[in-house]
């Protein structure tokens, strides 16, 4: 075991925090190019599917009711989207916080590296 | 005074080695999503490519006119795919931390029971029925993909 010094870095929580928070931020910004482009291919297929839906009512191939029961199926369709939307969030915010935390755990061992 | 620093400092040398002996022994990582499914995207694209290639040959082979497209002919493969949707969904029942993917196919085994309901009741499909079917469960799959494929996120390694 080292001698303790009383002018050694112990453990600098600002810096420590400081690069979690870094840490989080480029994860988040690595991925959210995820998001976006899978919602916007989420409002293409809506756009296209309300599309045949308004098509196929002008042509009369789909009744006024059968219509109002498609469009009671899109909010579940849109439901289901929005599920997909908060995993891929979700597993984002896992990674942030996991590499968050290697970055404490990385500053403890370091710790324990220095003084024992 | 150097005394009570040097105390001091033991005693944060002391609580991190308490918290870091904590944090190992509960593993402590951060778990929102399940772990990403290899064998469960291989299903839904499977399941997908044949509820796609379902509706295509229905709508294709099949015609409107003559009773062609009777229930009774697609029933068996109704029931095919609707014992695949609910394999889907007990495998992603039974996953923790798995809520999403769960209700994405409940969604998609409940809409699938409504629109043989109504080839059932109707004993016939139009063209633009086909067409709707066909897009709102590709579309469905497409969510469902999305989501197991976006698990992979979760599990890469911290850059």
């Amino acid at each position: 075991m080292t001698n303790l010094q009383t002018n050694d870095p112990i453990f600098d929580i600002n810096e420590v925090l400081a690069q979690m928070l870094g840490t989080v931020k480029d994860t988040v910004t690595d991925n959210w190019e995820e998001v976006k482009s899978v919602a916007n291919e989420f409002l293409n297929r809506r756009k296209e599917r309300l599309e045949l839906l308004a098509e196929l009512t002008l042509t009369g191939d789909l009744p006024i009711e059968k219509l109002k029961s498609r469009l009671e199926d899109e909010k579940l369709v849109f439901e289901a989207e929005l599920h997909a939307i908060a995993i891929i969030s979700k597993a984002i915010a896992q990674k942030a916080a996991n590499a968050a935390l290697d970055v404490l755990y990385n500053a403890i061992k370091k710790i324990f590296e220095i003084k024992l | 005074m150097k005394t009570m620093l040097l105390q001091s400092r033991f005693k944060i040398q002391s609580l991190l080695i308490l918290l870091a002996l904590s944090l190992s022994f509960i593993s402590c990582k951060v778990q929102l999503v399940a772990p990403y499914d290899d064998g469960m995207v291989q299903q839904i694209e499977t399941t997908a490519k044949e509820i796609d290639r379902f509706y295509l040959i229905m709508l294709e082979v099949t015609a409107e006119e003559e009773n062609g497209r009777a229930y009774a002919i697609f029933q068996e493969q109704y029931i095919n795919f609707e014992v695949e949707l609910n394999s889907l969904l007990t495998k992603n029942k039974v996953k923790p931390v798995n809520e999403h993917s769960a209700r994405i196919c409940e969604i998609t085994l409940q809409l699938w029971r409504k629109y043989k309901a109504e080839h059932k009741e109707q004993d016939y499909l139009s063209d633009g029925e086909i067409k709707l079917n066909r897009k709102t469960f590709d579309d469905l799959f497409f969510a469902m993909l999305s989501a197991e494929k976006g698990k992979q996120i979760a599990n890469n390694p911290p850059e």
